[in-house]
């Protein structure tokens, strides 16, 4: 009371009245961090914190965490199980009972009069690593469709590919702690601190303690690019000719790790013939970099002590994204970065549980990193089951992306969509529109009933968010991490376990297995399949994860803790324990500006939205930051046609056209618009998405469009408003 | 007390530095002695009667701010929504940022900004209410939102936007420093959740480990002489000579000299042409535009009809005219009553009106309240005597002459200095654009142009049924009238100059008046001529009976709208020396478009429909 009142009333400050923490591992991206949620005395989750001690989080969280207990009661839960007869009609609330056996029937039918695999499931990377599990022992164990995927097919499919091809197995090698050891750190196509923010924060961490050259290649200036000491401002999609190249200078001045390549790869030669024909003075108008930069780069990376790559969606949404991947880890083989403190490919994963998915899903195989094309896997498997080894098919299916062309063309007439929403994430969506109608039976499980896609649902069965189930989650790093059960499910709506397990029941199949009624009795059979595997769960239990705050595998059966690093002995896990080092020719394939359409769009995220905004979008401080739809342009494009600052205009592909409001900035370059992607009816109505001939990933990343201005701007405003409305 | 986690991390506690005697501004640091009467209380927080805080208790704190370090993650901010339980619409910290150069040497620079706890706290001095105080307690400037009666006037002055006014709450709440926080040796949640390492916190003066600079001034933020902030920052990456801003204040900042030159704020011309722009006249200050013509008019008025009563004709004194002076003072008294309704209901809190007289000492809010309401009831009491004859024959003796003579007198000179303190609450240094004399001279000019109309119009009345006639009266009236438009025309000429040499957002205010109300305001200039040249021809010509009447309504009409559309543009065109904002959040330019397009109804938008 230097100034102003004398007698004061008590200083109020907003208290929580929190009576109970609860531990949980945030349900957004796949940094994996901790988050401990606070109960009031009634039991509503009222606040969320960063878990002090977490190895991943260390009580930090980004603002999407920072709100998460609010998702609980967010607008447009599903409370009860809809159903309809026709996507056209009404829906009537129904109850769980009379849904699944709708399913089921339908299933049935559909499966009888156009073969098995006429009905298929598309799964998501957001569900629970149990629940992933169930669903894919449903699946492949008792409905038994091979068109069953997820749509981590749509950001990490390239770099489970890629590692596929390199390594002879998925599974990112490396880990957060690699920023404090290594000298040299390149990230291509991610733009850390808007779509990491936590690993940003370790990373900046990293480099207050100690400094190191920072590398990041990105056509738009981030504010990660503004950070970093080298600024490779890439030409679109030319990622692989830029990454060829640096292995061109680094063979060519002998500057590669010739004891770790004859040691632990394969192939060394058709490789090396490959990139002696990427010098950088060809390279260099290709990939937009200069020659000088291109050599100064590669020197840098090769003579570090230790040197890592990070990638993102840059990377792995575009044309040659598996090639991408592959020549990631080829940078990294031939100067011996794998497997070592500070020296790794490190892919930076999207959905909280991609990797969950990729590991236990049996979307792509089987559980375990085991494949279906591997006749002993599909017996171990199916023995553990209790199932016939010929009820497993001896390939893999279609990709999700090859899933919605078999419906368009009529081979698949039933969809089962899991907390996935290709009406807004996938390219085109006049296609996916004119797709969804074909079908003759589309089930919607999602926690949101108004996720876009449901339009064209027969059935819409409403499905328990994030801690209002139990289960794990593999981040990043690949440590696996738990999220107990904070609150009860909202309304009628049911955990996704609790709805395999129902939905199996209705099957005669499904009456005969085993399907553990919790998700940690499911874990121990996550345990029992890992055991002594790439991928060992073995050593863990939820006491024990919860204690470590996670914990990376390989977990072996009674090891202390986790493992931090894969291939740090230098045995792969192709059968002869080397990796390979891959020729990748440089194919140009992808849509490129033209007379017709000048500008290149690139898509990309913004940190305050997730995904498809069906749970950002509805809380109010996180949407706040970009309510409505945005394009960068820069000014001096701008200028030239007419369109201004903080006012509409139109955009048009070869697809279709898309309006938004204009941020003029030099953050992009003259010929290229940049549009987060994350607004329905917004990027995809213009993108074109080709498919990576390896992991059927669309590049979603850059196409070719017109701009004009908005014509009429107050139609323009009606139109963005009504897209908005829910 | 709050509850410090077993495994809260180190980077949460405020670490120990050694810090100067005195700040930059020769202020002590350590604001009492332990032994002092303030020292040893309790914050009482929540009710909590504990004593919190370590050996730095009394110090100065005040925010550090790394700009090279800031991503615009929206943590902090977030982070301080959260802990305040804030909803979208409001924040105490926000982030905005300015950009510069051309691809790809383009750079950004975020700025997060909250209260900076200042020496000089301008939203404590302008408070009518005192809701504010600057606590000896680590020098945080709190406010008291139960206090507060939502009149906004703090949020005019603080250079920063810190305090915020809830448009849903109707009252102002603003960062508390996370007192809580710091009575345990926290951080506040801001600084605790920063992911760009850009944000800290600690006694003023210190530097954080691992960094250098105290600096005073990044580009865009306002200049620190208004309060004396207690912010420093870092900022060491060289930027681009020009900087501009990505939300829809007509300003960008450049940098004189070399790359340690300050960066000044300048016009950004080329946004808008020259156009009409009606609608966005109106702000949620339009009760003040209706408050203070309502009250310059009533004030002008009565001064004419008082004097008037003094030196005209004997046949046009109240005493002959007992009827039409109760009616025109019984509407003077209603006009006034109306717009003193009107700015109560302005307020978010309109039952705590009283509380406007509680900081006569610092606030011209309180002092003009105090002068308003002091004329008003002058006003009352001259009215009554004067058209109640009965009220003068139950007073002894000469009393009821010498209680209208005082009650006259006494609005006479009241009424003008309520004016000035009305015009005092303007000159605020975060508002530039008011912050001139200017502001003085158009309402003294409105109290003429509009007193001197209406005294026309109530004359020309009381002489046309008779035929008689007053021209020197009314010529005299007539120059009121011109000289009033005069003086407000001069005004505007000096005005105008200034801001042109003062820059910044002076001159931003006039460059939108000559541009986007460009037509408008030329409209409303040249009617100002007008109405001067008129009035001279009536001056040499005072027009006679109903004619007069005719031609007194015209003019009352051009000068009504002039008044109006004059005080709407000083209202709508004021540039604060806000911080820069971002596209969306908190871009004014945003705002007006959500609410127009319907977008604000969203609720998760976080622009909230007027409700004013």
């Amino acid at each position: 009371m230097l100034l102003g009142r004398k007698h004061k009333n008590p200083i109020k400050i907003a208290d929580k009245g929190v009576v109970d923490w609860k531990y949980t591992t945030c349900g957004y991206c796949s940094t994996g961090c901790s988050i401990e949620v606070g109960l009031n005395e009634k039991g509503e989750a009222v606040t969320s914190r960063g878990v002090g001690s977490a190895a991943v989080n260390r009580g930090k969280l980004c603002l999407k965490g920072l709100f998460e207990h609010e998702l609980f009661r967010t607008a447009n839960r599903g409370r009860v199980p809809l159903m309809r007869e026709h996507p056209h009609d009404k829906f009537r609330e129904v109850g769980w009972d009379v849904s699944l056996t709708r399913v089921a029937d339908e299933i049935k039918r559909i499966q009888k009069q156009h073969g098995r695999d006429a009905f298929a499931i598309v799964s998501t990377g957001q569900i629970m690593t149990e629940e992933f599990y169930t669903l894919g022992k449903l699946a492949r164990g008792v409905i038994g469709t091979n068109n069953y995927d997820g749509n981590t097919t749509l950001c990490m499919a390239s770099a489970v590919s890629g590692y596929k091809r390199s390594f002879g197995s998925d599974g990112p090698p490396g880990c957060y702690e690699d920023f404090e050891h290594t000298e040299c750190l390149l990230a291509i196509g991610s733009n850390l601190p808007e779509q990491h923010p936590i690993i940003f924060w370790r990373l900046k961490q990293a480099l207050e303690k100690r400094k190191f050259p920072v590398i990041v290649v990105d056509p738009r200036v981030t504010m990660f690019a503004q950070m970093a000491d080298i600024h490779l401002p890439i030409t679109p999609g030319t990622d692989l000719v830029l990454l060829n190249a640096l292995a061109h200078v680094i063979l060519d001045e002998g500057l590669e790790d010739r004891n770790y390549i004859a040691a632990h790869t394969q192939d060394f030669d058709r490789f090396a013939e490959l990139v002696a024909q990427y010098d950088p003075v060809t390279a260099a108008p290709v990939c937009g970099i200069d020659e000088d930069t291109i050599r100064n780069v590669a020197r840098l990376y090769a003579r570090a002590g230790a040197a890592m790559t990070i990638w993102t969606m840059g990377i792995n949404q575009s044309t040659h994204g598996s090639d991408g991947v592959v020549a990631i880890n080829n940078l990294n083989l031939i100067t011996g970065n794998i497997g070592k403190a500070g020296g790794t490919s490190l892919s930076i994963t999207g959905q909280c549980n991609a990797m969950g998915t990729r590991e236990w899903s049996a979307c792509s195989g089987l559980p375990g990193y085991r494949s279906l094309e591997n006749e002993e896997d599909r017996k171990t498997v199916a023995d553990y089951w209790g199932i016939d080894a010929e009820f497993l098919p001896p390939k893999r299916g279609l990709f999700q992306t090859d899933i919605f062309p078999a419906i368009e063309s009529g081979q698949i007439k039933g969809l089962w969509l899991v907390a996935t929403n290709p009406m807004t994430s996938m390219s085109h969506t006049a296609r996916i529109r004119k797709t969804l109608e074909k079908l003759e039976f589309l089930v919607v499980q999602d926690a949101y009933s108004d996720v876009e896609t449901n339009e064209y649902s027969h059935v819409y069965l409403p499905a328990a968010i994030w801690a209002e189930k139990e289960g794990c989650f593999t981040n990043t790093e690949r440590r696996v991490n738990l999220t107990r059960n904070v609150i009860a499910p909202y309304a009628d709506s049911k955990p996704d376990l609790w709805i395999f397990n129902a939905v199996a029941k209705h099957f005669e199949a499904g009456k005969k297995i085993r399907f553990p009624d919790t998700a940690e009795g499911v874990f121990d059979e996550l345990r029992d399949l890992s055991k002594g595997r790439m991928l060992d769960y073995s050593g863990m239990s939820y006491a024990k994860i919860e204690q470590q705050r996670g914990i990376q595998w390989p977990c072996h059966e009674d090891a202390e803790t986790g493992t931090p690093r894969l291939y740090s002995d230098g045995v792969f896990q192709y059968p002869d324990g080397k990796a390979r080092l891959i020729a990748l020719p440089f194919v140009d394939n992808n849509e490129r500006p033209d007379d017709a359409f000048p500008f290149w769009l690139n898509s990309g995220r913004v940190v305050e939205h997730f995904h498809t905004r069906t749970r950002t979008g509805k809380v109010g401080n996180l949407n706040k930051f970009s309510p409505t739809p945005y394009m960068e342009m820069n000014p001096d494009a701008a200028k030239a046609l007419g369109i201004e600052h903080g006012r509409y205009a139109r955009l048009s592909s070869r697809r279709g056209d898309a309006v938004v409001l204009v941020q003029l900035t030099h953050r992009v370059p003259p010929n290229m618009v940049f549009i987060p992607f994350h607004f329905h009816e917004c990027a995809n109505r213009l993108s074109l998405g080709l498919l990576d001939p390896h992991s059927r990933q669309p590049a979603f990343k850059h196409c070719a469009v017109r701009v004009e201005a908005a014509a009429d701007q107050a139609l323009a405003a009606e139109r963005n408003m009504n897209a908005r409305t829910y | 007390m709050y509850k410090i986690r077993q495994d809260e991390p180190d980077y949460a506690f405020i670490a120990d530095a050694a810090a100067p005697e005195c700040n930059r501004y020769g202020k002590p640091i350590q604001l009492v002695d332990e032994g002092d009467v303030l020292a040893g209380k309790s914050l009482h927080i929540n009710g909590d009667p504990s004593v919190g805080g370590g050996a730095d208790r009394y110090k100065q704190h005040g925010f550090y701010f790394n700009a090279d370090n800031c991503i615009a993650c929206h943590a902090c901010e977030s982070a301080c929504s959260e802990k305040n339980d804030l909803p979208p619409h409001l924040a105490f910290r926000s982030v905005g940022y300015v950009e510069g150069g051309t691809y790809p040497s383009y750079q950004r620079l975020n700025i997060s900004m909250a209260c900076n706890h200042c020496d000089d706290p301008v939203c404590l001095k302008g408070c009518p209410t005192r809701a504010y105080t600057k606590f000896a307690e680590y020098g945080a400037v709190l406010q008291d939102p139960d206090i507060c009666f939502g009149c906004g006037y703090c949020t005019w002055v603080c250079p920063y936007n810190a305090p915020q006014l809830d448009p849903v709450k109707g009252r102002v709440e603003k960062c508390n420093m996370c007192v809580d926080r710091l009575e345990v040796g926290l951080k506040p949640a801001c600084v605790a959740a920063c992911l760009g390492n850009a944000l800290d916190f600690g006694v003023i003066e210190t530097v954080p480990q691992n960094r250098d600079q105290k600096k005073l001034r990044i580009p865009g933020f306002p200049t620190p002489d208004i309060t004396q902030p207690n912010i420093r920052f870092q900022q060491t990456r060289t930027l681009p000579r020009e900087m501009t801003r990505p939300d829809n204040m007509p300003l960008r900042y450049q940098r004189q000299g070399g790359v340690t030159g300050e960066y000044s704020p300048k016009v950004a011309t080329g946004q808008d042409r020259p156009g009409w722009n009606l609608k966005q006249l109106h702000t949620r200050e339009d009760p003040l535009v209706v408050f203070t013509l309502l009250s310059q008019a009533v004030v002008g008025a009565f001064m004419v009809l008082f004097l008037a009563a003094l030196f005209a004709p004997a046949f046009l004194s109240p005493a002959e005219n007992p009827l039409a002076y109760g009616l025109i003072l019984g509407g003077l008294i209603v006009a006034q009553t109306g717009a003193l309704a009107l700015s109560t209901l302005h307020l978010g809190k309109p039952h705590r009106f009283y509380r406007a007289f509680n900081n006569l000492r610092y606030s011209p809010v309180s002092r003009e309240v105090a002068g308003i309401a002091l004329f008003y009831n002058l006003l009352l009491a001259y009215t009554l005597l004067t058209v109640w004859p009965g009220l003068s024959a139950v007073l002894p003796g000469t009393m009821a002459n010498s209680l209208t003579t005082f009650a006259g007198w006494g609005a006479f000179i009241v009424g003008p200095v309520a004016i000035y303190f009305m015009y005092r609450i303007y000159r605020i240094r975060a508002r530039p654009f008011w912050d001139h004399w200017q502001t003085l001279s158009s309402f003294m000019g409105s109290v003429m142009s509009l007193g001197g109309t209406v005294g026309a119009l109530f004359y020309t009345y009381l002489l046309a049924p008779s035929g008689e006639t007053a021209p020197l009266l009314l010529a005299v009236l007539a120059l009121v009238v011109a000289l009033g438009l005069a003086l407000e025309g001069v005004g505007l000429i000096c005005h105008r100059r200034a801001m042109h040499n003062r820059g910044g957002e002076g001159a931003a205010s006039q460059y939108v008046q000559a541009s986007r109300f460009g037509k408008t305001y030329r409209t409303r200039n040249l009617t100002m001529l007008l109405v001067i040249g008129v009035m001279a021809v009536m001056m040499f010509n005072p027009p006679a009976s109903w004619t007069a009447v005719l031609l007194w309504w015209g003019v009352f009409g051009l000068v009504l709208g002039m008044a109006v559309t004059g005080r709407a543009l000083f209202y709508a065109l004021v540039v604060p020396t806000t911080l820069p904002r971002a596209f969306f959040w908190r871009n004014a330019g945003f705002e007006s478009h959500a609410r127009q397009t319907g977008l604000a109804a969203l609720p998760q938008v976080g622009v909230i429909a007027d409700s004013h």
